[in-house]
């Protein structure tokens, strides 16, 4: 390439580099300015309280449920994700008959919309009318509905399996493919020297796609943490903030409440938190690998 | 070549620019957004309104956007916030006072003086709702009120109910009481504490019915006062005969099992009527509930039209304004009913089963406190309504409710 043709190098990638500063670093940054303010849609002319909000924001009784619930969320459904995603894609990687049509249903919650999928399971819980308050009557587990979404004990139950659900097919498509990627000659030998199939699945297959699971935890956790329209359409939040979670109180103060400078701390504060559930992830990961050595 | 490419597309631009600048000069576009509340293809009537507007004043173009009830408030403050704001919209009456606050809407004392547009054309709560701090924020367009107590005439007359009886709170408890056998999946009253604005009015007319307040003339809290902590206390002893999970249902979900006959009352404004007039269902309604000796006072609610001060079109706005709450108009571009009373008795013989029973609700009901920061106090509400059906006393509940509000700054 000649030399000046080198700024042609700059003409192809600077659309990327503006719209990557655009649509997320400008966002982020006044994200941050903004939580600064005390902003609100009826304070035309915003006040600088520089931590203030974050006061406020941890003094809240809310916030410590906030924090709690989204721990809880985050967690619960990535494991179960994870786990009904891998033994799935076990279960696939096998040759069965139809196959491809059953990989094919398998992506069915995935493809569905968010919304429709969550407004799918509020009517299947919904204490009168609901499919699985009829199927729990008919096996005899209860006499009378319960109101799975009314109640505080089992809210939160209900929304972890409706965003199970949802997401596990996600990890089934990412494990499949790692599966396939296994060498099958280590399997064969392990075979003939005699391993059976958890002996095969713990000391060839899981160490062979760790990376990929390692990968697939951190992405799912991101996407889970974040995960606004299962909880805002099943519960908004309720009942008492039972469910309410970083992304739901951060749309309720903006859009509901026109609190734009506590929303954007809660905003900050929820990348804050993400990142430290992250960072004792590869934490954990690291202790063991270092165990391991 | 590339300096060519370079000329070509700089030259476009120009080119465009002069066309767009020529035809801005001839014709002006308002853009009005509303929202839809009911089934009754307001769009289409809109539209054809629009038309003739359009026809009176060629210099004019109306582009109408009809928003769904549920993204509305989201959407029109994004557009608000990004300096996107339409020339004319319709906001809750709810809204007006933080919209005021927030600058983005212009005052129309002097448009109104001058065109003669005064408060007695208007119902008193829907003008008022439309004034704060002395200054006239908008024109009322359209009021409903929550709630009208709609029964199922079959289900009451299986049971030897008395239709009339449900205008007590005495009366409405033991017709609740009797229509209740949740064996059979049958519920005498449909309560609901989800989040949302539709749990706060309907505890605001029990509240309103009993004497109480949300908030008193002096801003303070008053959902201690005996009064209103009677009401909710009233409203949880209904508990009992109302459809599971009343933390988590909605004004929707007591329609759906009120439409299949398994609720014998649901509380609706009267904006419920074109859905129940299109299903097979017996009913009839009465005009809420109230203590013995004591009136039922219904919560206001509607939409006011304002004008944004980013429009660039003020006059051209106002004339539109003026145009869709006149009596002859107003009563063909809402869903809900007209705020011009005139339009609106119009309207409700023509379009409603018992119009003087909805007037007369109207005319008594009362409206939400006019705050800039009603949103968080609408919350703390909600919260009030989900612990009050969670099991906290009404007492607790409502002094708890009262320390947020007071926190508010």
């Amino acid at each position: 390439m000649l030399k000046q043709d080198r700024w042609l190098i700059w003409v192809f990638v600077a659309p990327g580099i503006l719209l990557v500063a655009a649509f997320m670093y400008y966002p982020m940054i006044g994200t941050i300015i903004e939580s600064l303010y005390s902003t609100s849609f009826i304070n035309p002319t915003p006040e600088f309280v520089g931590l203030a909000t974050y006061e406020k924001i941890f003094a809240s009784a809310d916030f410590r449920q906030i924090v709690l619930n989204s721990c809880v969320w985050t967690v619960a459904v990535v494991m179960l994700q994870n786990l009904s995603g891998f033994f799935s894609a076990l279960l696939l990687n096998q040759s069965l008959p139809a196959q491809g049509l059953m990989r094919a249903l398998v992506l069915l919650p995935w493809i569905m919309p968010g919304v429709v999928a969550a407004i799918l399971w509020r009517f299947m819980y919904d204490p009168q009318l609901g499919l699985i308050n009829s199927f729990l009557i008919s096996l005899g587990v209860t006499d009378q509905g319960v109101a799975w979404l009314a109640s505080g004990d089992t809210a939160m139950l209900a929304a972890i399996i409706a965003a199970t659900w949802k997401g596990f097919p996600f990890s089934t498509v990412v494990y499949l493919a790692a599966l396939q990627k296994v060498d099958h000659e280590q399997i064969e030998a392990a075979t003939i020297d005699g391993a059976g199939k958890l002996r095969r699945l713990f000391d060839i297959v899981l160490p062979e796609i760790k990376e990929v699971i390692a990968i697939n935890l951190i992405l799912t956790t991101i996407l889970t943490f974040n995960y606004f329209d299962m909880i805002w359409v099943l519960t908004r939040g309720g009942p008492q903030n039972a469910t309410h979670i970083f992304p739901t109180k951060i749309y309720e103060l903006g859009f509901g409440q026109f609190r734009f400078g506590e929303a954007a701390g809660y905003g900050v504060v929820s990348i804050l938190v993400l990142a430290l559930l992250i960072a004792l992830y590869v934490l954990a990961q690291g202790s063991g690998r270092g165990a391991r050595a | 070549m590339r300096k060519m490419l370079l000329a070509t597309t700089v030259l476009t631009g120009l080119a465009g620019l002069t066309t767009t600048e020529a035809s801005a000069a001839d014709t002006i576009t308002l853009k009005f957004w509303d929202n839809q509340q009911t089934e009754s293809g307001l769009s289409q009537y809109q539209q054809e309104a629009v038309k003739r507007f359009e026809a009176d004043n060629p210099d004019i173009k109306v582009e109408v956007t009809t928003i769904p009830y549920p993204e509305f408030q989201q959407r029109l403050l994004t557009a608000v916030r990004g300096g996107n704001a339409p020339d004319v919209s319709t906001v809750d009456q709810i809204w007006v006072a933080a919209f005021a606050e927030a600058g983005a809407i212009t005052p129309l004392d002097d448009q109104a003086k001058a065109a003669g547009v005064k408060a007695d054309a208007f119902f008193k709560g829907a003008w008022d709702s439309a004034n704060y701090k002395g200054k006239l924020w908008g024109i009322p367009f359209n009021v409903d009120v929550w709630q009208f107590s709609f029964f199922n005439n079959a289900l009451f007359k299986q049971t030897g109910i008395d239709l009339k009886s449900i205008t007590t709170w005495v009366g409405l408890k033991a017709a609740a009481q009797k229509l209740t056998d949740a064996s059979k999946g049958k519920y005498g009253v449909g309560l609901f504490a989800h989040k949302g604005e539709d749990t706060v009015v309907v505890m605001d007319s029990f509240i309103f019915s009993n004497g109480g307040k949300v908030l008193n003339d002096d801003g303070s809290c008053g959902l201690a006062s005996e009064a209103s902590v009677e009401a909710l206390d009233y409203l949880q002893s209904l508990a009992p005969f109302a459809p599971k999970g009343i933390a988590n249902a909605s004004s929707g979900d007591m329609r759906e099992l009120f439409l299949n006959g398994s609720l014998g009352v649901e509380f609706w404004p009267a904006l419920e009527q074109p859905t129940l007039q299109k299903s097979k269902l017996d009913w009839d309604f009465v005009d809420g509930t109230a203590p013995d000796g004591k009136k039922p006072i219904g919560t206001y609610g509607g939409w006011n039209l304002v004008t944004y001060k980013s429009s660039p079109h003020q006059d051209a706005a106002w004339k539109f304004i003026q145009y869709l709450t006149r009596p002859d108009v107003n009563g063909s571009v809402v869903d809900l009913i007209p705020a011009n009373v005139q339009a609106a008795k119009a309207f409700l013989a023509k379009n409603r089963k018992g119009p003087d029973r909805i007037m007369e609700h109207l005319n008594s009901a009362a409206p939400r406190p006019l705050s800039a920061h009603y949103l968080e106090v609408s919350d703390i509400e909600v919260t009030l309504a989900q612990d009050l059906f969670g099991g906290m006393k009404a007492a607790d509940a409502a002094k708890k409710a009262c320390e947020a509000i007071a926190a508010i700054k």
